[in-house]
C-alpha cells in the first residue's frame, strides 16, 4: 500500500470545517455514490473519462511526469484512476468486459491513490492544451478532491486554510486590526519613499470599487499591494478592500467546490455590501480563475464587473505618468492567468511598456509550464515533490542566462519559485509579482 | 446463418450504432456545465469557434503541437477513413464511373477509383500498424494500454484487410450484384446475400465494427465534438446579462460552523 505523500486532517480537524468523516467501512460505497454524482452534474468529467484513446501525448507536456517520473503522474494514467473505476460502475463496456476494457472495482488502494495523485496534479491544463480531444486532467482532478473531501479526506494544509478562512475571512488567518495595521504600515512606506500620502482603504463604506489581493500580499508580498495602491491612486479610484474578504486565493476550486462557492460567495457579499460596481482580483493565479469563471455557476447572476488587476494596468500604463526601469525581465505565464483565464497578453504590454528589457521564455503563453506549486501543494512535507514539480520551470529559465528579475505574478508562484531556484542553484535571481515593477515605475504625484 | 447475416444483422447493426451514439452523446448532453471551462487563448466570436473547431477536426492542430510523429500517423489514419467511407459511398453507387462527372471515361474512372482506394487503404493499414508499433514501444502508452485497445486495432484490421483482399489480383468480385444486395437492404426489402464469401466476412465485420462501435473508445467521434465545444465556450460576462443562470448541481448546500 503506498503512503499519500502529505499530512491528512484528523476527524475533528475534519468537522471544524463542517464535513462529515465517513467511516472506513462506508468509504468505498459512498466514494461510488458521489462519483455518480459528479458525473451527472458535470459533463466535462462524464466526457473526459469516455473520451480518451490512450495515445499517450499528454506524458511528454506533463510537467509533473516529467520532473517526477513517476507513471501516475502522467496525465492520462491520472486521469484513469478514476476512469477504471468510472467504466466498471457506469459503462456498459466495463460491465460487460471488466478488466478487458480497462475497468477496475473500487478498492481503497484506489482511493489512497486519489489521494495521493490527484494532489500531484497541479491543475495546470497545458494537457488539455495538446490534447486531441482537450480532455483537461484539472476537471478530472477537480472532481476526484470534491469527492475525497466530501468522505473527509482532505490534506490537513486545505484544512488549515479552510479553518483561516471561515474564522477570518483570509487565508493567512490575519485579523482585521492585524489588517488594518499592515495597511498603515504600506501606507507609511509609500510616503517615506515618494512624500506622497497613498490610502490603503480598509472596509470604506460606498466605494466603487472592491479590491480583492492575495492575503499574501499583507505579509511577505507587500510590494504587490504597494503597487496597486499607488496604481489606483494615480486612477483616482474610489476603492476599498474588506476585512472580510482579505483574499483571492479561493481554495475551495482546489479541494471542495462547496468552499469554493462559500468563497466566491463572500465576494460577492462585499462586493453588494460596499455598492461596488467594480471587483478587481489580485495577483493569484488559481483565484482569478475561480473569480472570472467560476463566479457565475457559483454565485451568479451578479450585478458588477470583475476585472483583473494586470488588466486594469495594462489599460492605463501608457496614460499614467511612469519611468522605463532598466532591467532584464523574464515573465511566468501563471496557468490559470493564460490557459485558465485569458490574461494573456495584458502582463506583455506592461513589461514592454515599464521595462527596457523584456525577454520570453520558452515555452509561453498559453503553453507555459507550471511552477508546479499550483492547486495549492504549498505543504511543506510534500517540499521533495514539489521541486520535481518545478524542475522544468527552473530549466526554463535557467535557459535564458542573466536576468534582473522574474516577474510571477501569483502568490502561489511567489511561495514556490524562490524555494525552486535556490533548490537548484540559482540563489541570486530576484522575482515577485507584476504590480511590484508597475509600483516602482509609476512617478506618483 | 447467411439469411441472419444478410438480412437480419445489418438493420441490428444500424439501429444500435445510431441509437448507442445518440444515448451516449444525449447522456452526456443531459449533464450541465457548471462552470465555463473555455482553454484560453479562444476565439470570441461565432464564426471564429466553428473555425477552430473546424482546424481542430481537419488538422488535429492540438495534436500536432505536441508529437508529430504521433500526429502524422493519426491523422494519416482519420484522412484514409474519410477517404474510404467516401469512397464507399460514391464508388458502389457508380460502380466506380463516378469520375465520369468530370469528364472522364469509364475505364479511367475505374481506374482513379481503384488507384485511389489502394492507396486510402494502404495509409490506413501502415498508420494502424503504425500506431499499434508505438503502443507496443513507447512504455508509458503500453502500460495504460487494455486489451481493448488492441481489440479496437484488430478490428479494424481485420476489416481493412478484408477490404483490401477484394482487390487482390485474380479476386474477382461481383460489384454489381453488391450494389444490388446494398441497394436492397436500403430500400427494407433485403435480398439474398448470394455473394462472395469474402464480401460476406468483411460486410459481417463491419457490422461487428457498428454494433461496438458506441461502447468503446470509438466513441472519441462523438466525444471530440462535445468536448471542444465546452473548451470553446464563450467566457462569462460581469455584469451578469438578464436571463443567464447555470445549472450548478454539483454544488450542494452544506452548513458551516
Amino acid at each position: 500500500m503506498i503512503k499519500p505523500p502529505m499530512h491528512i486532517a484528523k476527524e475533528k480537524e475534519v468537522e471544524a470545517i463542517g464535513f462529515p468523516m465517513v467511516p472506513e467501512a462506508e468509504l468505498l460505497n459512498q466514494a461510488k455514490e458521489k462519483l455518480k454524482h459528479m458525473k451527472e452534474s458535470m459533463r466535462s468529467l462524464m466526457v473526459m473519462l469516455e473520451t480518451c484513446t490512450k495515445c499517450g501525448n499528454c506524458a511528454q507536456q506533463c510537467h509533473s511526469y516529467l520532473g517526477t517520473q513517476d507513471y501516475n503522474n502522467f496525465p492520462a494514467a491520472r486521469a484513469e484512476l478514476m476512469r477504471r473505476v468510472y467504466k466498471r460502475y457506469f459503462t456498459l463496456q466495463g460491465k460487460l468486459f471488466g478488466s478487458f476494457a480497462g475497468a477496475e472495482d473500487f478498492d481503497a488502494e484506489t482511493l489512497t491513490k486519489w489521494l495521493t495523485y490527484f494532489y500531484q496534479c497541479n491543475e495546470c491544463r497545458r494537457c488539455a492544451v495538446f490534447c486531441p480531444f482537450g480532455i483537461d486532467t484539472a476537471e478530472v482532478t477537480i472532481a476526484a478532491r470534491h469527492i475525497l473531501s466530501e468522505l473527509g479526506i482532505m490534506p490537513r494544509f486545505m484544512q488549515g486554510i479552510a479553518v483561516n478562512m471561515i474564522k477570518t475571512g483570509n487565508n493567512m488567518g490575519l485579523p482585521a486590526p492585524a489588517i488594518i495595521d499592515n495597511a498603515e504600515f504600506m501606507e507609511d512606506e509609500i510616503l517615506e519613499e515618494t512624500g506622497i500620502v497613498v490610502k490603503v482603504p480598509i472596509d470604506k463604506p460606498n466605494s466603487d470599487v472592491l479590491y480583492v489581493p492575495s492575503s499574501a500580499d499583507f505579509f511577505t508580498n507587500i510590494d504587490t499591494m504597494i503597487g496597486a495602491a499607488k496604481m489606483f491612486h494615480m486612477l483616482g479610484l474610489n476603492w476599498t478592500i474588506s476585512s472580510a474578504i482579505l483574499e483571492a486565493a479561493n481554495f475551495g476550486l482546489l479541494f471542495n467546490l462547496d468552499v469554493m462557492e462559500e468563497h466566491n460567495k463572500r465576494i460577492v457579499n462585499e462586493a453588494k455590501k460596499f455598492g461596488a460596481k467594480l471587483v478587481i482580483q489580485g495577483e493569484c493565479g488559481h483565484g482569478w480563475r475561480a473569480a472570472k469563471m467560476y463566479t457565475e455557476g457559483a454565485s451568479g447572476p451578479v450585478p458588477f464587473e470583475i476585472k483583473h488587476v494586470l488588466e486594469v494596468a495594462a489599460e492605463n500604463i501608457d496614460r499614467l505618468p511612469h519611468k522605463k526601469l532598466s532591467m532584464r525581465v523574464t515573465l511566468h505565464d501563471p496557468c490559470n492567468y493564460g490557459r485558465g483565464g485569458n490574461i494573456i497578453e495584458q502582463p506583455r504590454k506592461i513589461l514592454r511598456t515599464i521595462v527596457d528589457d523584456f525577454v520570453e521564455m520558452t515555452p509561453n503563453r498559453e503553453e507555459n509550464f507550471c511552477c508546479g506549486g499550483g492547486s495549492g501543494l504549498l505543504m511543506d512535507e510534500m517540499k521533495d515533490i514539489r521541486m520535481q514539480l518545478g524542475k522544468k520551470k527552473f530549466e526554463q529559465v535557467q535557459a535564458l542566462g542573466k536576468l534582473d528579475y522574474f516577474a510571477i505574478p501569483c502568490s502561489i508562484c511567489k511561495a514556490q519559485l524562490p524555494t525552486v531556484m535556490e533548490h537548484y542553484g540559482n540563489n541570486d535571481l530576484k522575482m515577485g509579482g507584476l504590480m511590484d515593477l508597475v509600483g516602482k515605475s509609476l512617478i506618483i504625484s | 446463418m447467411m439469411y441472419f447475416t444478410g438480412q437480419i444483422l445489418p438493420y441490428i447493426a444500424v439501429a444500435v450504432f445510431i441509437a448507442g451514439v445518440t444515448y451516449r452523446v444525449m447522456t452526456w448532453l443531459k449533464a450541465p456545465v457548471p462552470f465555463q471551462l473555455t482553454l484560453f487563448p479562444a476565439p470570441n466570436t461565432s464564426a471564429g469557434r466553428t473555425a477552430a473547431l473546424a482546424k481542430e477536426l481537419l488538422f488535429f492542430s492540438s495534436l500536432r503541437r505536441g508529437d508529430k510523429t504521433l500526429w502524422f500517423w493519426a491523422w494519416l489514419m482519420h484522412i484514409s477513413l474519410a477517404m474510404i467511407i467516401a469512397g464507399h459511398a460514391v464508388g458502389i453507387y457508380f460502380l466506380t464511373h463516378q469520375f465520369t462527372l468530370i469528364g472522364m471515361t469509364e475505364a479511367a474512372s475505374s481506374k482513379m477509383s481503384a488507384t485511389l482506394g489502394i492507396i486510402a487503404g494502404i495509409g490506413f493499414i501502415a498508420a494502424l500498424a503504425m500506431l499499434l508499433y508505438r503502443r507496443i514501444s513507447i512504455p508509458e502508452v503500453r502500460r495504460l494500454s487494455d486489451p481493448a485497445d488492441y481489440f479496437d486495432i484488430a478490428l479494424l484490421l481485420a476489416v481493412l484487410l478484408t477490404g483490401m483482399m477484394m482487390r487482390a489480383p485474380g479476386v474477382h468480385v461481383d460489384l454489381v450484384s453488391i450494389r444490388e444486395y446494398l441497394g436492397s437492404l436500403i430500400m427494407l426489402s433485403p435480398k439474398n446475400m448470394q455473394l462472395d464469401s469474402l464480401f460476406v466476412i468483411h460486410f459481417f465485420l463491419i457490422n461487428v465494427l457498428m454494433i461496438y462501435f458506441p461502447f468503446s473508445k470509438l466513441i472519441h467521434m462523438a466525444g471530440f465534438f462535445v468536448n471542444r465545444s465546452m473548451l470553446l465556450e464563450a467566457e462569462p460576462v460581469y455584469p451578469t446579462p438578464a436571463g443567464v443562470m447555470r445549472d450548478a448541481r454539483v454544488l450542494k448546500k452544506r452548513s458551516v460552523k
